[in-house]
């Protein structure tokens, strides 16, 4: 089972813990509908257009409302610490949520308790207090654009706003700076370090590049980067290894951004509609797995 | 008789600090923080960062901007927000910004914020992965640089005043015929 965990922008909304659906362009959990814009509501999306695609069943989610106060993100915390033994899933996705370095490190003494450790995979905020916890080796999977590496890379840095340096898609330092993410015992196992170029770094060494198809307005548009990294946690739990999950999220995406023929001011619904035909077009030739049965 | 185990209880740890001229100001700050429920605590700077007053409030320091518009909004005199390690850098300065031809995107450390060159609409605002992010990308789009609702004022984290600094670029680009 894949859980995905974050906070969605809707004040109001309780924690919430289901079995997600697509209506249209919104996602619906436990009666409650979720658009898939910028942040966890198009992580989602893309992951649930991949189980259905594959014929999986759908992700579950683990969601709170929070605009930045961090109740619900606290709530998200303190669920996953008191449940996660028993929800047992194979794969736990986090995503946005106020970061907080304490309930980080009590959700990994947690997880460290389960009988079987989940992938554990991290994006966004969560990926922010993982590292400022000192916990990035924890975790199986990053997926950080290059801002975000070169938070990584410095040492002392507890979020993007405070670093030494900026890289800005800087791609000839890009290898030095993941190079220092790891040195600094800052990086998770395996990274997908989103840009210009889409570096696929496993313990420190840079295996796969991905540059096409270049469709470089898709950095401008909000939620192309969470897209990637339900991508990837789908193909997790669809039982492929982290770095071919990665790959194939970095060309799936950059291939639907590319038929959907976005603009800057494009949405990332969008691209998500676009999945179906890339995995139905380019998913057996890019991983040999070719009689999914999926559904459009 | 049964042990008992005594249960430590985790201590807080933000990554940020308040600091202040007089200890009174400290202790107004952490009360009106924990009405509002932020996670503080108080303690004493480190020797390095002392600025007159031993007394210092440790916060989340992603919570920056919320916690300095709402110490403001109380009237408590604070000297400034910083992170607790003495050795780490001052926010982040530096803007990026691209053409694309129509439209124009300004980055400022992770936020991405894209306008219309010709309107100055905001048409997409990317990156970050604090909460307030997602409520502030849909409140954001459709409105001009120059009137969009600030994002310092607007959200609680760092994500939004890096993205404030971007929009804040973007109005001053647009003053200058871009």
């Amino acid at each position: 089972m894949l859980l995905i965990a974050g906070t969605v922008p809707i004040e109001e909304m309780p924690l919430t813990c289901g079995e997600v659906e697509a209506d249209g362009e919104e996602l619906v959990v436990d009666g409650r509908h979720i658009r898939c814009n910028q942040g966890t509501g198009a992580m989602v999306s893309a992951a649930l257009a991949t189980t259905r695609y594959l014929g999986l069943e759908p992700p579950q989610v683990l969601l709170a409302g929070d605009i930045g106060q961090g109740r619900g993100s606290r709530e998200i915390y303190e669920y996953l610490i008191a449940n996660i033994a028993g929800l047992a899933p194979q794969v736990l996705s986090l995503h946005y949520w106020l970061p907080d370095m304490n309930l980080t490190r009590r959700l990994c003494a947690a997880i460290e308790k389960c009988s079987v450790r989940p992938v554990l995979i991290a994006d966004a905020a969560s990926m922010y207090s993982a590292k400022a916890a000192g916990l990035a080796s924890f975790f199986d999977i990053f997926t950080p654009d290059t801002a975000e590496a070169a938070f990584l890379s410095d040492p002392v840095a507890t979020h993007p706003a405070y670093v030494r340096f900026m890289t800005y898609n800087d791609t000839e330092r890009m290898p030095e700076v993941i190079q220092a993410a790891y040195a600094n015992g800052n990086a998770a196992r395996l990274m997908l370090v989103k840009g210009a170029v889409d570096y696929i770094v496993r313990d420190g060494k840079i295996i796969e590049t991905v540059t096409e198809p270049d469709v470089p307005v898709m950095e401008a548009i909000g939620g192309t980067g969470d897209t990637i990294t339900g991508l990837v946690s789908a193909f997790v739990s669809a039982g492929l290894e982290p770095h071919e999950a990665a790959i194939i999220a970095a060309r799936a995406n950059r291939m639907a951004g590319k038929l959907a023929g976005v603009t800057p001011a494009s949405g990332v619904a969008r691209v998500i509609e676009r999945f179906p035909e890339v995995f139905k077009r380019f998913l057996c030739e890019w991983s040999g797995v070719c009689a999914t049965g999926g559904v459009e | 008789m049964a042990l008992l185990k005594r249960i430590k209880k985790a201590a807080f740890e933000g990554g940020g600090l308040v600091l202040f001229d007089a200890v009174q100001e400290a202790m107004k700050a952490e009360k009106v923080l924990k009405k509002a429920d932020y996670p503080v605590r108080l303690v004493a700077p480190p020797p390095e960062l002392r600025r007159g007053c031993d007394l210092a409030v440790e916060i989340n320091l992603v919570e920056q901007p919320g916690v300095e518009r709402l110490l403001k909004r109380d009237k408590v005199d604070f000297v400034e927000v910083r992170p607790v390690r003495a050795d780490a850098p001052g926010i982040l300065e530096i803007v990026r910004v691209t053409d694309y031809g129509e439209w124009v995107m300004v980055k400022a450390a992770n936020m991405k914020l894209t306008y219309e060159k010709k309107t100055g609409i905001i048409v997409n605002t990317s990156g970050g992965g604090c909460p307030d992010i997602p409520h502030m990308h849909a409140a954001l789009l459709g409105r001009r640089v120059e009137e969009a609702p600030r994002p310092a004022e607007l959200g609680y984290t760092l994500c939004a005043l890096m993205l404030d600094r971007a929009l804040e670029e973007s109005v001053s680009l647009r003053k200058g015929g871009e």
